[in-house]
């Protein structure tokens, strides 16, 4: 009778944990599919491609408040139009750089192997293996509800997490500029037109 | 009155269960801190990103005129071929691994690596078969660096070697005792074929270049910054080498927060 009370506290606990990380996991796995499918529609012209893509990414991540943590100090003084333009070429940014990387994993198949749910952050880690014929990456999703939706916050790959690595590759070009993120949408401006082409091509 | 107790107690648990603490996720907002440079690129400490920069740039063009196309190359190379150049690469470097993991305190670690040396070096056929990973007996790197870091031997400066590519100081110190102390290299030059040694490290690059040649296109084709990418990259790929944790716990959450537009 005293295990039958411990086991009825226990589901208690940690069913809705177990829960949480299991609906996120069956959310991120459409996701994923959607531009898994994109990549291999072979009819589908690339800025159509890249657009389905794009707007699957944009649905699904955090864009805005990524955008805001990787522009560091440098957000608080700029103007209001100058944040709508940079979180707009963030985005933009955000998506080529997922597509470019997903692009390479289209043809692989994937597993999405363990999920749990970080009380603390109200953060879910999914981790996902890809394989090839000579080995497989991990990948982890970190997943946050909102508004009775998932986002995706961060992604890394073999431990090194997307956000950071932005943080500090914006950051290092801020410093140059005195941290003026106007200075820094030029830049981006060029960054992603040259990224479109690559990919679209 | 004992019955009340449990009632009451699993009305609590009930209340604090996450489900209904949930609907708190939604009210994220945005955290002051949020837009603060303080922990990640600040721990990288680069006094000579002139000269590393220079001599990034040289690394770079010698990636894409030679190790990006022979790494092309060897990706089309029948999948057993290449696997059994991985495997036997990875072998070699067994050795080496036990005794840090000796030297880091991680005895069953260091077992196991042995293990796997002489499963592979015998059932395996010399390294070429990974015959140990589907016994349980899996590969894991350690390397003087790493036991440099556990002793609590700082990063040093940020440095790009040439041809080596991204390291520090005390990484750069890591792989010169790699140098002197392979037992495998030791054997080779004792027997007069010091020449494998060179060999064998071209080959472990084109190896390992294999494997992320889509990540660092991704990377290099769109960073605003791509020295400062690699930089970032490098240092949490060996914070999570040495902490041997979780990535959850040892890579920064960003606290990202999420708006509606």
């Amino acid at each position: 009778m005293k295990f039958c009370k411990i086991f009825f506290i226990y589901i208690l606990i940690a069913y809705p944990i177990t829960a949480k990380a299991s609906e996120a996991s069956k959310w991120l796995k459409t996701e994923i599919d959607k531009i898994i499918i994109a990549y291999q529609s072979e009819n589908l012209p690339n800025e159509n491609r890249f657009l389905m893509i794009e707007q699957t990414i944009n649905n699904n991540f955090a864009g805005t408040g990524i955008a805001k943590f990787v522009a560091g100090k440098s957000w608080n003084n700029a103007s209001k139009e100058t944040k709508t333009e940079y979180i707009k070429l963030f985005k933009r940014h955000l998506a080529l750089n997922i597509a470019s990387m997903m692009q390479g994993y289209s043809n692989q198949n994937y597993d999405l192997v363990n999920s749990r749910f970080d009380e603390k952050n109200k953060v879910t880690l999914i981790d996902m293996d890809i394989f090839s014929e000579t080995g497989k990456i991990q990948v982890t999703w970190r997943v946050k509800k909102s508004k009775e939706r998932f986002f995706v916050i961060d992604l890394l790959v073999a431990d090194i997490s997307l956000v950071v690595t932005k943080r500090s590759e914006f950051n290092s070009m801020l410093k140059v500029v005195n941290y003026d993120l106007a200075e820094l949408n030029a830049k981006l401006s060029k960054q992603n037109q040259s990224s479109y082409q690559k990919i679209i091509n | 009155m004992n019955k009340l107790l449990q009632i009451l107690l699993s009305l609590i648990i009930i209340s604090l269960s996450p489900n209904l603490l949930g609907a708190a996720a939604d009210e994220v907002k945005t955290d002051s801190d949020d837009f603060e440079t303080t922990i990640v690129e600040d721990e990288i400490y680069d006094p000579i990103e002139g000269i590393n920069r220079a001599v990034f740039g040289f690394n770079n063009v010698a990636d894409r005129v030679i190790l990006e196309p022979v790494a092309k190359g060897y990706k089309k190379l029948p999948t057993p071929i290449q696997s059994g150049l991985g495997n036997f690469i990875k072998n070699l470097k067994l050795p080496l691994v036990a005794v840090n993991q000796l030297l880091q305190g991680q005895g069953k670690n260091a077992v196991e690596s042995t293990g796997r040396f002489f499963v592979n070096s015998t059932i395996g056929i010399f390294g070429l078969i990974d015959v140990a990973d589907n016994i349980g007996l899996e590969q894991k790197e350690e390397d003087f660096g790493q036991t440099l870091a556990t002793w609590g031997v700082g990063d040093g400066f940020y440095v790009v070697l040439p041809l080596f590519g991204p390291s520090n100081l005390r990484d750069t110190a890591g792989m010169v005792m790699t140098m002197m102390t392979d037992p495998v290299n030791a054997y080779a030059t004792s027997q007069g074929e010091a020449w494998a040694i060179p060999v064998r490290t071209a080959v472990n690059a084109v190896d390992q270049r294999s494997k992320i040649i889509d990540e660092v296109n991704a990377l290099r084709d769109n960073s605003v910054d791509y020295y400062a990418a690699v930089r970032s990259s490098y240092y949490q790929n060996r914070k999570a080498a040495i902490m041997n944790t979780d990535d959850d716990v040892l890579t920064p959450l960003p606290l990202i927060s999420i708006e509606f537009e």
